[in-house]
């Protein structure tokens, strides 16, 4: 298990390079430096200052290893429209806001999406199942920016039992800010969850295991409890960190909607102001957060069925 | 669709009919993967009236004008520029002339949103193609060839399996600097592949092992046929059933750039920057939201079901009980 782990973590750091290094050459490709000699008269003196600070009077390659040594030691450099302002300062601001939208919205997939799918497997094509999975179609259907506007309609408007927008701006606050736009970017998850918790329940129904613990005469609901269930939840597992990448893009769209100052909308707002360092910055976090993510999943994967340790190198 | 190359079929012997006396009937029928597949499809109700409907949506958003006037009858009845701006008739609820009514500028939402339909699904089977494309070959080198490099390509696409596609469709946009067509296919491509390049590779991977390749490098097929013919055709199967379940993916992609205003420039529409312009005068008009995201929706619930039922139908293994 050690050498499992080791080795896959071995493996993390040259994709990590070249994720940072594919991302470094985009950046490069992008018409326009914010520093170029234009119409405004520039000191050569500044000009010169200026190139210093940003590392442009360095060939490529240094440039490169500059940024992935600013990565590695959390700093990534300053930001190009805001002057006082580092990229990391600007993400310490606003990412705590965007995890905690991310983390309520898995919250509500999984308090509703894993209880849908387990009643929906237990009682497999009856009205139940058909109900629930009905919901669960619709919730991978209709886009978010959908959803979202609906809710703000229906209950923030209408019902008035919810404020429209805001979002409490402290890491540990919450209040009723929080719901809508947490239920709008869960839907997707809640029903991804259902689909995959029936699946993989109604398959594990049909493994030997659970025929013999049947034959040995124990009680259903505990055959559910022990055998399928838990066997059940290693793909929820393993679908975990696909589905984060798809809520971080959720949050992109939900931010806008709900007026969240989170990553996401500032991530916007800096491709519209060509805050190049901002953008790059971004991209690289997300990265480096779902680079992660799939390590954790995949150590966890070794934990939970032994059997993939051996398989994959 | 050949599956079996030719050669292959002049092999087989002819199916012996069943020596019965009473069977002078019909002869035995050979019934080709396919075929089979085809048969099984036809039974499952939710999958063929899906395909009805998303070939309804297809007829509704390429037969409108803009894309083939018939001349006599299109010109005629519904010739109306989706583009033309006309201020005396803002914000009318749907009559014969108007079936979805107009939007603030008083065009006529009928064929804006046909048109904005065209675009977004030729851009979802655009970018689904070059997605498969590239798939393809990054799968089939990784696992055709395998050993290290496998080993390697494989840990590349396991860390970043997940990598959310958006940031790097913006950065692609703000690269190319315009946005049109073909720069929106490049951007819902570039962070997509991963999964398509798994799902090759495990096939070819599976394939591999098969008899008739081991037989085909035994007579001494070179790599490049053994992979084009032997391998490949093999895939389609899995590859059509991956079409319809990244169609859905790329449709809302698409959306979401267009509503946050990195899509398609206006004038013209897609569904998404129509679902955006719909959202802003949402509470006195809301079907200019509904219809388009309606459309939106009921796009990918059609290709969710198809692929549903093609997976049923081409791998009745995997068929749930």
């Amino acid at each position: 298990m050690a050498a499992f782990i080791i080795r896959r973590i071995f493996w993390t750091i040259p994709v990590l390079l070249l994720v940072i290094f594919m991302i470094f050459v985009m950046m490069r490709q992008i018409e326009g430096n914010p520093f170029r000699r234009t119409e405004r008269a520039v000191p050569p003196a500044v000009q010169a200052n200026l190139e210093r600070k940003f590392n442009l009077d360095k060939p490529w390659y240094m440039q490169y290893l500059l940024y992935v040594k600013g990565v590695f030691t959390l700093d990534l450099g300053p930001s190009l429209t805001q002057t006082d302002r580092d990229v990391m300062d600007i993400v310490k601001e606003h990412f705590p806001r965007s995890v905690k939208l991310g983390v309520f919205a898995f919250m509500w997939a999984i308090i509703f999406g894993i209880p849908a799918g387990v009643i929906a497997a237990l009682r497999p094509n009856t009205v139940y199942d058909y109900f629930l999975m009905f919901f669960s179609s619709i919730g991978f259907a209709l886009p978010s920016f959908f959803v979202a506007t609906l809710l703000i309609y229906y209950f923030a408007n209408k019902l008035n039992v919810v404020p429209t927008n805001g979002w409490p701006l402290g890491f540990w606050d919450v209040d009723s800010r929080v719901i809508l736009p947490s239920l709008a970017l869960g839907l997707y998850p809640m029903a991804y969850f259902a689909r995959l918790v029936r699946g993989t329940m109604l398959e594990t129904m049909q493994q030997d295991y659970v025929r013999t613990a049947r034959a040995k005469g124990l009680r259903w609901k505990n055959i559910v409890a022990r055998h399928v269930f838990r066997n059940s939840l290693i793909p929820v597992v393993t679908a975990t960190a696909p589905l984060f990448g798809l809520v971080i893009t959720g949050t992109f769209v939900i931010e806008i909607i709900f007026s969240i100052p989170g990553i996401g909308r500032y991530f916007i707002n800096s491709v519209s102001s060509r805050d190049y360092a901002v953008v790059m910055g971004i991209t690289v976090l997300t990265s480096i957060v779902i680079i992660l993510a799939n390590l954790f999943v995949d150590i966890a994967y070794g934990f939970l069925d032994p059997r993939t340790r051996t398989s994959r190198t | 669709m050949a599956i079996n190359p030719p050669e292959a079929r002049t092999l087989q012997a002819p199916v012996p009919a069943p020596p019965l006396a009473e069977s002078a009937g019909e002869p035995v029928q050979q019934s080709s993967l396919w075929r089979d597949a085809y048969r099984r499809y036809l039974r499952n109700k939710g999958a063929v009236a899906a395909g009805i409907v998303f070939t309804i949506i297809l007829l509704y958003c390429f037969l409108i004008p803009g894309f083939w006037i018939i001349p006599g009858i299109w010109t005629t009845i519904f010739d109306i520029d989706p583009n033309q701006v006309n201020f005396a008739e803002t914000y009318l609820p749907p009559s014969i002339e108007h079936p979805f009514g107009t939007d603030q500028f008083g065009r006529d939402l009928w064929t804006r949103v046909a048109k904005g339909g065209q675009l977004s699904i030729t851009i979802g089977f655009a970018a689904t193609f070059a997605i498969l494309v590239i798939g393809i070959a990054y799968g089939s080198i990784s696992g055709f060839i395998g050993g290290r490099l496998d080993n390697a390509m494989m840990r590349f696409l396991d860390a970043l399996y997940g990598l959310p596609y958006l940031p790097f469709a913006i950065l692609a946009l703000a690269i190319i600097g315009t946005v049109n067509f073909w720069t929106m296919v490049i951007a819902l491509t570039i962070a997509s592949w991963f999964t398509a390049a798994r799902i090759v590779r495990g096939q070819v991977i599976t394939l591999k092992q098969n008899d008739y390749v081991r037989a085909a490098q035994a007579v001494g097929a070179r790599w490049h046929r053994v992979l084009v013919r032997h391998l490949l055709p093999n895939t389609l199967g899995v590859l059509v059933i991956f079409v319809f379940l990244e169609l859905p993916n790329v449709v809302l992609g698409e959306a979401f750039l267009s509503f946050i205003g990195l899509g398609i420039n206006p004038p013209d529409a897609s569904w998404g920057s129509l679902a955006s312009e719909g959202r802003e005068a949402y509470r006195t008009h809301p079907l200019d939201l509904w219809i388009p995201c309606l459309f939106i929706a009921a796009l990918v619930l059609c290709a969710n079901f198809i692929a549903d039922g093609l997976r049923d139908a081409l791998d009745p293994r995997t068929k749930e009980t």
